[in-house]
């Protein structure tokens, strides 16, 4: 994870984009019951569940896990077609 | 987009006489326990079962590329409906034709349902998150 957090948000561009690759494995994957596709989904949520409790819940405690995930999912999408946050 | 361009609902239409052929076969053939004459209901498995495989491709492809979250939640629920008529044309069919992958196309279109409901799914929350305010600090602000 990197240290450019604070200065950018709870969640840092770069871990979005380390989201985005994963999220790119699994949801746009040619075969979803591919082992790497599963993977990449596992370790997403594990990512994404990590970060929610970890920077988020503790100070946004009204903000549901899913909706979070939600958010990240789309941003996921908005960086690969863009290239950028 | 020019004349000569398929949609999605286009290539979907395009698949539905293969399925339709399942039921056609099942009323000529007799049941099978892999004897050559339930030959054509081997080779109209592997037909479907190539169509799944590539439709999802095209599928998963088409999603990449929209950034319209109703047009990809059409995309999937539209796929997971196609889905469901291979389901419903082999429901009887992997019985009748065991020996000719039936069980085996069942399974992998209950699979790839199973993907394109989850997909479908998940982006309808997207869709309904879109109207949230986030509070400020979580995310960086857009460049």
């Amino acid at each position: 994870m990197s240290d450019d957090r604070i200065s950018e948000g709870n969640i840092s561009r770069a871990e979005l984009a380390e989201l985005a690759v994963l999220f790119d494995q699994f949801e746009f994957a040619f075969d979803p019951l591919s082992l790497a596709a599963r993977e990449s989904e596992s370790t997403f949520d594990d990512l994404v569940l990590s970060l929610f409790e970890e920077r988020v819940k503790p100070n946004h405690p009204a903000l549901p896990l899913h909706i979070f995930h939600s958010k990240i999912r789309s941003l996921c999408r908005a960086y690969l077609r863009k290239g950028t946050i | 987009m020019s004349a000569a361009c398929l949609n999605f609902d286009d290539l979907i239409e395009i698949n539905k006489p293969q399925v339709a052929e399942f039921q056609r076969l099942a009323e000529l053939l007799p049941d099978s326990d892999g004897s050559p004459e339930s030959a054509p209901m081997s080779r109209q498995v592997h037909i479907v079962e190539g169509l799944l495989v590539q439709t999802y491709g095209i599928a998963s492809k088409l999603t990449k590329e929209t950034g319209d979250l109703a047009d990809i939640a059409e995309i999937w629920r539209n796929l997971a409906s196609f889905c469901n008529s291979v389901l419903q044309a082999l429901s009887s069919l992997r019985k009748r034709f065991p020996s000719c992958g039936t069980p085996e196309l069942y399974d992998l279109a209950l699979d790839y349902k199973l993907a394109c409901d989850k997909r479908h799914h998940r982006v309808l929350q997207e869709l309904s998150c879109q109207t949230i305010e986030f509070p400020k600090g979580i995310f960086p602000e857009p460049n």
